[in-house]
């Protein structure tokens, strides 16, 4: 299918905190309590339109256990976006997120978009981390933020889109030097040449949206 | 100074004979004459590079489809034994699907493990024919036939993104038919081969001191259903080949375990352990979960209890996650010894409660022998995988250098999809009854414990090799 730009994501957080049920949720519309768990790291990918143009989504669904943590950071390089997830009904998973910001700060490419997730939502009744207070870590180490029920479906397309949407800015701002893969950002087969003309002449710092 | 030379024929040709020539020792099937002439041999590089990237490895799973056979005649171990016995069957082919059984002659002697072997895979997952003319089984080989071309269309990875817009990647139909391989309802009908076959099994069983060399060199091909689950015990070294011994060194060691329940268990929610038994606890129900086998208390409890206890006693490790599924093909054959319909629906809380206790000691002991070889697969960052991911890697750029290639040219790195086959010893790749049947093979290597990898545990000289040469270099 054909696409301007695919944006590389890499989904982490804890173990059992709903990383792959985002995930299917997002690609696949459904909820599924009961799954295989996630060894390694297994993919999704789901087109997206913004501005009015087709973004696909590659999604790395990654393993939480900290016995594969060596195995993940492999996967961080070359994300363009990262969602990192807690569970709003385990206070841990909340008090792991310094861990994994740091790692995640460490082997991506500094610019690399943060959505930080507290999903569950749907258990309000177990409720363990205020949502004030996924707010407060999100504005103190600028990450953008949403609470999300994989189950429910609340606000998974939006965690998705507006993680998205801060790549397709960041890029339109020139940041993100799109032509370097590592980035977690290719430019779709029929906008490559255009893309690479205009980015020729004037180095890294290029902004992909000049070329639509 | 033997094993040198193959390390060093593996490393130096360049021309992997496997790839090359249909080979087809007594584990492999006659090749379609058809296929055997366009195997790529000593094709030129540069030109028709197109047509080449399409067809080898085409041909190589065309040439290996019938690994999901299910008539298929391996064994060739017993054919001297009886070789008045067992009437020869004609030569049949099989690349068009649905697989037409090939059969090897049965008077053929051939080395069945000719060094240079390559369709490995096949040779394993070829199921044993009693277990498939079982009745009422007759959609495991539908089943196992779709996982053999989900297998085939990664592997082609050409549509590798269309394939990923949905999760899960595992198909949902083997899941819950995987397990079926052992059920002993529906009597399979015996060939004679088989027959003999299971005779040799129970008469080295019978032995006061069991040959462990003849029952590894038998179970190499396959452990007959009935007495796989006392082969699997003696083959791990759990149990001693003699035969008096037995009785006794199973008692003490299944009051072992229920000793350090008794010692142990309580601890899950110290301070020190609660970490590990709440992940324990939280995988078990994400542990085959679409098999009502697994989701009783009764199964649960067991598998709990069993990761706990191993955990505790492996500190260097600990609990890892994928170790849980290596508790369930024990758990199923020694399950199996007890049950005459579907295991997957049976109700475990039924057994007397000795035998649901005599399953989960001789599972976590079995377990515990078979992660003995395999430690460093799951120690800080797991070098035992990483370390079976290179090899791998080596071997296929080898073996089929054009999907090497293609590898690398769409920066796909073999940890990112072979991590899980070496960290779950392919529990999630394939049905369960190809596991275990691939596990007899493992159990045959196993002790002692040369080769430490899914890959290493099957023997054939190109594995072997290959995973020596690979820990060789192994750095910690």
């Amino acid at each position: 299918m054909a696409y301007a730009y695919l944006f590389k994501y890499i989904i982490i957080g804890d173990t059992g905190v709903g990383k792959s049920c985002l995930l299917l949720q997002f690609t696949d519309k459904r909820f599924q309590p009961v799954h295989d768990l996630t060894i390694g790291v297994e993919f999704g990918a789901r087109m997206i339109t913004i501005d009015g143009k087709q973004i696909k989504l590659q999604i790395w669904d990654t393993a939480g256990q900290e016995s594969f943590r060596s195995i993940t950071r492999s996967y961080y390089r070359g994300a363009a976006g990262a969602l990192l997830v807690y569970d709003i009904t385990r206070r841990d998973t909340f008090n792991h997120l310094t861990t994994w910001l740091e790692d995640a700060r460490q082997h991506s490419n500094s610019n690399m978009v943060i959505m930080l997730i507290g999903n569950k939502s749907d258990l309000e009744s177990r409720r363990e981390v205020k949502k004030e207070e996924g707010e407060a870590f999100a504005r103190e180490h600028g990450l953008i933020f949403m609470e999300t029920s994989a189950k429910t479906a609340s606000n998974v397309e939006e965690a998705f889109i507006n993680t998205a949407k801060e790549i397709y800015e960041k890029i339109q701002e020139g940041v993100f030097d799109i032509n370097n893969e590592a980035n977690g950002i290719k430019i779709g087969p029929q906008h490559a040449a255009t893309n690479s003309t205009l980015s020729g002449s004037q180095g890294g710092q290029q902004a992909g949206g000049g070329c639509c | 100074m033997a094993t040198d030379n193959r390390i060093n024929f593996w490393r130096k040709s360049a021309k992997v004979p496997g790839s090359i020539q249909p080979v087809y020792g007594a584990q492999h099937p006659p090749l379609d004459p058809r296929i055997q002439h366009t195997f790529p041999k000593d094709t030129p590089k540069a030109n028709s590079l197109k047509t080449k990237k399409a067809s080898s490895f085409h041909e190589f799973a065309r040439s290996t489809n019938d690994a999901w056979d299910i008539d298929d005649e391996e064994d060739e171990d017993f054919a001297p034994c009886h070789p008045a016995t067992l009437p020869p069957t004609p030569h049949s082919t099989s690349h068009a699907p649905p697989p037409p059984p090939p059969s090897q002659p049965a008077d053929s002697n051939g080395d069945p493990r000719s060094p240079g072997q390559l369709d490995v895979a096949a040779a394993e997952l070829r199921l044993r024919p009693e277990e498939d003319t079982a009745g009422g089984q007759v959609n495991g080989r539908v089943v196992v036939k779709s996982s053999s071309e989900a297998l085939l269309n990664t592997n082609t990875a050409r549509s590798t993104l269309q394939k990923q817009q949905s999760l899960p990647v595992r198909p949902i139909i083997p899941l819950v038919a995987r397990i079926s391989d052992q059920n002993s309802s529906g009597a399979p009908t015996m060939t004679v081969r088989d027959k003999s076959r299971l005779d040799k099994f129970k008469y080295l069983l019978s032995c006061p001191n069991t040959d462990l060399e003849e029952l590894r060199k038998h179970s190499w091909s396959g452990i007959p259903r009935e007495v796989r689950p006392i082969t699997w015990r003696l083959l791990s070294g759990y149990l001693p080949a003699n035969m008096e011994r037995r009785e006794q060194v199973l008692k003490r060691k299944r009051d072992e375990y229920f000793g350090f329940i008794e010692q142990y268990y309580h601890s899950r929610t110290d301070e020190t352990y609660r970490d590990t038994y709440r992940q324990i606890h939280i995988d078990i129900p994400r542990t085959n979960p679409l098999i009502p086998l697994f989701q009783q208390p009764t199964v649960q409890e067991v598998f709990e209890r069993i990761l706990f206890i191993w955990a505790i006693r492996h500190p260097a490790s600990g609990y890892v996650q994928g170790i849980n599924d290596l508790v369930t093909p024990f758990f199923v054959v020694f399950l199996s010894e007890f049950v005459e319909e579907d295991v997957e629906n049976f109700d475990v809380a039924s057994l007397p409660l000795d035998t649901q206790r005599n399953i989960e000691a001789d599972s976590f002991w079995c377990m515990t022998k078979l992660l003995d070889g395999i430690q460093d697969n799951y120690t800080f960052a797991q070098p035992g995988i990483q370390n079976k991911v290179k090899a791998l890697e080596e071997l296929v750029s080898r073996i089929d250098e054009d999907i090497h290639n293609y590898f690398k040219r769409n920066e796909v790195e073999y940890l990112q999809f072979a991590f899980r086959w070496m960290n779950n010893l392919l529990m999630r790749e394939l049905p369960l009854r190809c596991t275990i049947r691939l596990w007899d093979t493992y159990q045959v290597t196993l002790t002692p414990p040369l080769y430490s990898t899914p890959l290493g545990h099957i023997p054939g000289d190109i594995n072997t090799s290959t995973v020596q040469y690979a820990s060789g270099t192994h750095t910690r």
